[in-house]
């Protein structure tokens, strides 16, 4: 048998050319500064492949370890930097905006019904109960957030939608941002429970929309809020009802795994949804520009801003509904 | 490959290799979030003195860089070819698919976004408790994304015993019996010279001193360990 010294003496020089080609890669600018040419593909892959062979050899003859180990950390590298996915996907936005954003989310169908309902429902029933008696909207939020959202609206307000002392447009967007996303990814990360947290968010995030509509209409500002909620909300309620569903799906996964292990339902489920997630972020970033410069406008007169509304709401469901049908 | 009691993941490659992943604890993970976390606060801080040069638009900035910093950092660093954030590199972690490959896109994004999952119910409690309980310490963003934090390898110093001379085995050794002799000579010169000692005591039938013991028998047993690494 070959000992190990004569086992390293023989591949030495290739394993010290994949390590000095490995270092290359990492290190561009180091290389460039050493006057190193570009490592050639095939060369590093056939180095990469016969030190495995090597590490094969070398385990399976009980080399010493500080042997095995150099070649482990050797092929590991060259493993990490041939597997590398250098494509972030940017050329594929086109096809993921005309096609694979609105089939996944007929794909999922059932789902989107579903968290549609839990964050709809508590919204109209407590919505038409706020109305009816305005005083239950303390069960939801404290006295003063009410009064601060009843001057948020008022019909003095010299924006809507925002209290005086907020500056500015872009600050809002800003904020918007924010909250809105951050809601989002909570309703979808809900789903790790079992769906329950996707649940709750919903019915939660529901609840609080309706009974302050509710409230805010009780009060007689329905003149103004309905007109500023009724274009953004084209988009966020949408983005917000479809990370619902996609956390959903995921809490179904770990429920009911099918054939799978549960784990791998789990894993399966969340890396087919999260490209739901993509849209949905993409969706709220839109939704907060026409949140702090379209619908806050005061110089815009309802009419159009209600036109704005259809329009916007017939063009996202029918996005849903018709586009991407036909395979590419 | 290895049934001794460890954390070892071993995953095989398309080259038929196995490759080792050592999954980074709770303590390592929570230094390196703690560095972040700093790194983090800085750059905020930064921001806001910008915000505060600039004004309104300039708080608009403001709170997209805390959306931004909040989810998409260790995105944004995760995707580059280190696999890891700034936190974690110092600690010499880095993020992997569990199969050993570098981290997808999507993958990063998955298990960022499920941190508003771990966080709950306050301070990273189902994190913890994830990472407590499984022996691959993922936490849930792991798990549902399939990624593992692992250690980088750190390397081996290279055996060196070269003022003693090579000896001939009393005996023929299985390539177990010469892996473990191997192994010995490797972490000789990290250890007291009176555990060395009693680790060759252990070893001496090796070359033939079976029952004795002492520095003469230490060097005769790392003879025979040089003999089996090749030299003659």
């Amino acid at each position: 048998m070959m000992t190990p010294l004569q086992f390293e003496q023989l591949y030495q020089g290739d394993w010290s050319e994949l390590e000095q080609n490995l270092q290359d890669i990492l290190d561009p600018k180091h290389a460039d500064a050493l006057g190193h040419a570009p490592p050639s593909g095939d060369r590093v892959g056939m180095l990469y492949r016969r030190a495995c062979d090597h590490l094969a050899l070398a385990r399976a003859r009980s080399y010493p370890a500080y042997m095995i180990d150099r070649l482990e950390r050797m092929t590991s590298q060259a493993h990490q930097v041939i597997y590398f996915r250098r494509d972030y996907g940017i050329r594929q936005l086109g096809h993921f905006i005309s096609h694979r954003f609105p089939a996944l989310v007929r794909a999922h169908a059932v789902y989107v019904a579903i968290a549609a309902a839990t964050f709809l429902l508590p919204g109209l029933v407590l919505g038409f109960l706020v109305y009816w008696r305005p005083d239950l909207i303390l069960s939801m939020v404290s006295s003063e957030t009410a009064s601060t959202f009843e001057q948020m609206y008022s019909a003095s307000a010299e924006s809507i939608g925002r209290t005086r002392t907020a500056s500015t447009d872009w600050m809002m967007f800003g904020y918007y941002i924010r909250n809105n996303i951050s809601v989002s990814f909570q309703c979808f990360a809900g789903g790790l429970f079992a769906g329950v947290g996707s649940l709750f968010f919903l019915a939660y995030n529901g609840a609080f929309a309706g009974s302050l509509a509710g409230y805010l209409t009780a009060r007689g500002l329905s003149s103004t809020f309905f007109p500023f909620v009724s274009t953004h909300s084209a988009f966020e309620l949408t983005a917000i009802i479809l990370s619902g569903a996609a956390g959903l799906r995921i809490g179904h996964a770990i429920l009911a795994p099918r054939r799978l292990k549960r784990i791998d339902s789990l894993v399966q489920a969340s890396r087919e949804t999260i490209v739901l997630l993509y849209g949905v972020t993409a969706m709220l970033l839109v939704a907060a520009g026409v949140e702090a410069f379209w619908s806050s406008a005061r110089w815009l007169p309802p009419t159009v801003k209600y036109t704005s509304a259809w329009i916007c709401w017939a063009a996202v469901l029918s996005y849903f509904w018709f586009q991407g049908r036909r395979a590419s | 490959m290895r049934r001794v009691l460890d954390t070892v993941v071993a995953v095989e490659t398309p080259e038929g290799i196995l490759l080792e992943l050592r999954p980074a604890g709770l303590t390592a993970r929570a230094y390196a979030f703690a560095l972040d976390w700093l790194i983090r606060i800085a750059i905020m801080y930064a921001g806001v003195l910008a915000a505060a040069f600039i004004g309104g638009i300039g708080v608009a900035f403001l709170l997209i860089l805390f959306f931004a910093l909040e989810w998409f950092y260790p995105v944004a660093f995760e995707l580059t070819t280190s696999g890891a954030t700034p936190g974690k590199r110092v600690f010499g972690l880095k993020v992997v698919m569990d199969n050993g490959l570098p981290i997808t896109p999507a993958a990063s994004v998955t298990r960022n976004v499920l941190r508003a999952a771990d966080f709950l119910p306050f301070g990273y409690g189902f994190a913890i408790a994830s990472m407590l309980l499984r022996s691959d310490s993922k936490r849930l963003g792991d798990i549902a994304a399939a990624t593992l934090v692992v250690h980088e390898q750190r390397a081996i110093p290279k055996i060196m015993l070269l003022k003693i001379p090579p000896l001939a085995p009393a005996k023929p050794l299985a390539p177990e019996d010469q892996a473990v002799l191997v192994a010995f000579a490797g972490r000789a010169n990290v250890l007291t010279s009176e555990r060395v000692d009693e680790l060759a005591a252990l070893a001496a039938s090796v070359s033939g001193d079976a029952g004795r013991s002492g520095r003469e028998v230490t060097r005769r047993v790392l003879g025979v360990a040089q003999w089996v690494l090749g030299q003659r």
